[in-house]
């Protein structure tokens, strides 16, 4: 079955290049302008997954993603400029799933897509583990291996790397991951930091220049899919 | 020595005897007047009756005219008396010792009335000096309350000078170390050197010593000197000059918070703007970035998928994406030439329907279905301006009428030339601008805030049209109802270019 997106867009020129490439791509779009229809639409089609501008004419994408949230788990991937930073942020811890940043290149927003219909449809079977690249996590024997080798993770460190993985591919903020680690309400990301170093360095070939896990700057971090 | 001095009765001031014309006059007057009466006395009331009126004329004469006058009035009456009214008649004759008393009676009378009319003419002239300079002192402390900029203190105190001051005033402000002359652009250098002395604290150093220096002291230390020309020393003088320094002292200082004030709302304006402006940047040229950026990636990563209808559609968005990053950085351009007023600089007479023709040609592509109603036909009018500019400003305001308005609509471009001069007015049948939001159009990043959907425009486009036409000396408003008691109007207003018969 095609994977329906729902494009929420004002930007006319954008839908035009999104809306034929996403139907070449082999998706079912349909596109609103603007964050009512949107909310509409959400209800009526029932998007797999909705790519949504931050910047609508008709004011706060938030507030979109709440409603849309009231009724629906549908993965919901940001589009934002730089300048949208904190709303970005705001717009993850209200729900959204992952982002991308104007400009992005098409490959860029279709790895994001495919990762939210992959994350979709593991939910709806039976998601037990994550494998991405060499690095496997055993979700139910709470165990991690890289390259058929067992890694001793601590209690916190698996935590981490089991949220990164039930989202991979995605975007995990900050606040979602120290909420996993410290509780919520900890503000202090250099917890979190250090927490992510000693991951790079028991997961990652150079912990340096990480190729599974990776940092959104500001924002949080991302267990990469690889092949 | 600034307190007003108390005149005692024995106060050696009192003692001055002036023999001027108005006092022997009042003496004469006096003594004229009494001596008649005396005479009339005489015979009905005697001899010490008329010595009695002698001595009322003397205390009047030493009242009113002063102790020279008295004086003079005693020894005349004393004359007269003795030589008229005593026994024996018209002779100068002494007959006895007492004979004398009238002779010192007289001249005591005439002594203590003299000096305390003396005294009494001194106070008032001392209290009707110090009310001038009281309401002097009033109308220059009203005026420098009212006096906001350095310059306003300068021209309060320039104005007091001549009629209120015995000497003319220089007033040097201390501003970040330097001195500033506030009242005179060339104040001479002698009293610059003397402010300067001033500052330095070092009297000796003052070359010319008919100048003198107050220093000015505020919160935070000198902040002025006032110079003065050494005139006659006078106490109520230096009184006044004492006050008028607390005055000008506060003056100055309130004068350099209101500066540091407006500096610091002229920091956070500019602060704003430059938010506003990269807030701008960011989503102006990321907007169609974002546009040229997806359709050449999915051009690489899908063209084998995409038909040719599609194929096209993309690199047409490309283009005209393109198109519309250029013109926002005309505009930012543009914009940043206006404010450093380097717009004015390249101008030539343009043909306004020639110009119109060219802009239209312009926008037609982005324009859709919409309807362009012409009426300006071929006429002459001509305007002079910075031709590039011109048309920026033209393409800025039919956009601006494109995209708010829905495609299939009319846009009405009318050039006409009237007394008021070249009026040009680009109406459309869109969505309008709310009454509140009229003026604000021309604000730099104001955009109406709008529920329905609708691309946005960068916020500058009218900004720049209203500093264009400011800058040639026109005007620009927006009006509702455009077309049809729906949309906009914006009139352009613009001088006419004097056409040379020559050309």
């Amino acid at each position: 079955m095609l994977a329906h997106i729902l494009l929420v867009d004002d930007e006319p020129s954008l839908i035009g290049v999104l809306e034929p490439v996403l139907i070449a791509a082999g998706y079912t779009v349909t596109t609103t302008s603007n964050g009512r229809d949107a909310i509409d639409a959400s209800e009526q089609i029932v998007p797999d997954v909705i790519l949504l501008d931050l910047g609508l004419p008709d004011g706060d994408g938030k507030e979109v993603i709440r409603r849309i949230r009231l009724q629906s788990d549908v993965p919901i991937i940001v589009i934002s400029a730089r300048h949208q930073e904190p709303e970005k942020v705001e717009a993850l811890d209200e729900g959204a799933d992952d982002y991308v940043n104007k400009p992005f290149e098409i490959g860029e927003l279709m790895a994001r897509v495919r990762a939210a219909l992959r994350r979709r449809s593991a939910r709806e079977t039976d998601f037990t583990s994550c494998t991405t690249g060499d690095l496997t996590i055993d979700f139910l024997r709470r165990r991690v291996s890289l390259a058929g080798e067992a890694v001793k993770l601590s209690p916190k460190e698996y935590d981490l790397l089991q949220t990164l993985a039930r989202n991979v591919g995605q975007v995990v903020t900050h606040k979602r991951l120290l909420a996993v680690g410290w509780g919520a309400g900890t503000t202090d990301t250099q917890y979190l930091r250090v927490y992510i170093g000693l991951l790079r360095q028991k997961i990652e070939e150079d912990s340096a220049d990480p190729k599974l896990l990776l940092t959104e700057p500001g924002v949080g971090y991302r267990l990469e899919i690889a092949s | 020595m600034n307190r007003f001095r108390e005149s005692g009765l024995l106060d050696p001031r009192n003692f001055k005897l002036r023999f001027d014309a108005p006092a022997m006059l009042g003496a004469a007057a006096c003594i004229a007047i009494s001596s008649l009466a005396a005479f009339a006395a005489k015979p009905e009331l005697g001899e010490v009756a008329s010595a009695l009126i002698f001595v009322l004329g003397i205390t009047l004469a030493g009242a009113f005219f002063g102790l020279a006058a008295g004086l003079t009035a005693a020894v005349a009456a004393f004359l007269l008396y003795n030589f008229y009214l005593t026994e024996p008649v018209l002779t100068f004759r002494l007959a006895t010792g007492s004979d004398i008393a009238p002779l010192v009676v007289f001249n005591l009378c005439a002594a203590v009335a003299g000096i305390l009319a003396g005294r009494l003419k001194d106070r008032a002239q001392a209290a009707s000096r110090s009310n001038v300079l009281l309401s002097n002192l009033l109308d220059a402390s009203q005026a420098l309350q009212s006096a906001i900029r350095f310059s306003d203190i300068g021209a309060t105190l320039a104005g007091l000078t001549p009629g209120q001051l015995s000497t003319s005033l220089r007033l040097f402000a201390v501003k970040n170390g330097e001195l500033l002359a506030l009242d005179t652009d060339n104040a001479s250098t002698e009293f610059r050197e003397a402010a300067l002395a001033a500052l330095r604290q070092d009297p000796s150093d003052a070359s010319d010593k008919s100048l003198r220096a107050y220093r000015l002291y505020g919160s935070e230390g000198a902040v002025g000197v006032i110079v003065r020309e050494e005139a006659m020393p006078d106490s109520l003088d230096a009184a006044f000059l004492t006050a008028l320094c607390n005055l000008v002292t506060l003056a100055i200082e309130r004068a350099t918070l209101s500066e540091r004030i407006s500096e610091s709302r002229a920091t956070a304006r500019a602060e704003e703007l430059k938010t506003a402006l990269l807030s701008s940047v960011s989503h102006d040229f990321r907007t169609p970035l974002a546009t040229i950026s997806a359709s050449a990636s999915s051009l690489i990563d899908y063209r084998e998928q995409l038909d040719r209808q599609t194929t096209g559609k993309l690199l047409r968005g490309i283009v005209d994406e393109c198109e519309r990053l250029n013109r926002y950085t005309a505009n930012l351009l543009e914009m940043s030439r206006l404010e450093a007023g380097q717009s004015l600089v390249k101008r030539q007479a343009i043909g306004v329907s020639d110009m119109l023709s060219a802009v239209l040609q312009r926008v037609r592509p982005r324009a859709g279905n919409r309807k362009f109603c012409r009426a300006y036909g071929d006429s002459e009018i001509a305007v002079v301006a910075d031709a590039a500019l011109f048309e920026l400003v033209l393409v800025n305001v039919l956009d601006n009428a494109i995209l708010y308005s829905e495609d299939g609509s009319t846009i009405g471009i009318e050039a006409s030339a009237d007394v008021a001069g070249c009026r040009i007015m680009i109406s459309d049948e869109g969505h309008g601008i709310p009454d509140r939001d009229l003026n604000r159009v021309f604000e730099r990043f104001y955009r109406v805030p709008r529920s329905e959907t609708s691309r946005r425009g960068s916020g500058l486009g009218l900004a720049i049209a209203k500093g264009f036409v400011e800058a040639l000396g026109g005007s620009i408003e927006a009006r509702t109802p455009g077309i049809g008691g729906r949309g906009t109007s914006i009139i352009i207003v613009l001088p006419l270019a004097e056409i040379d018969a020559g050309s």
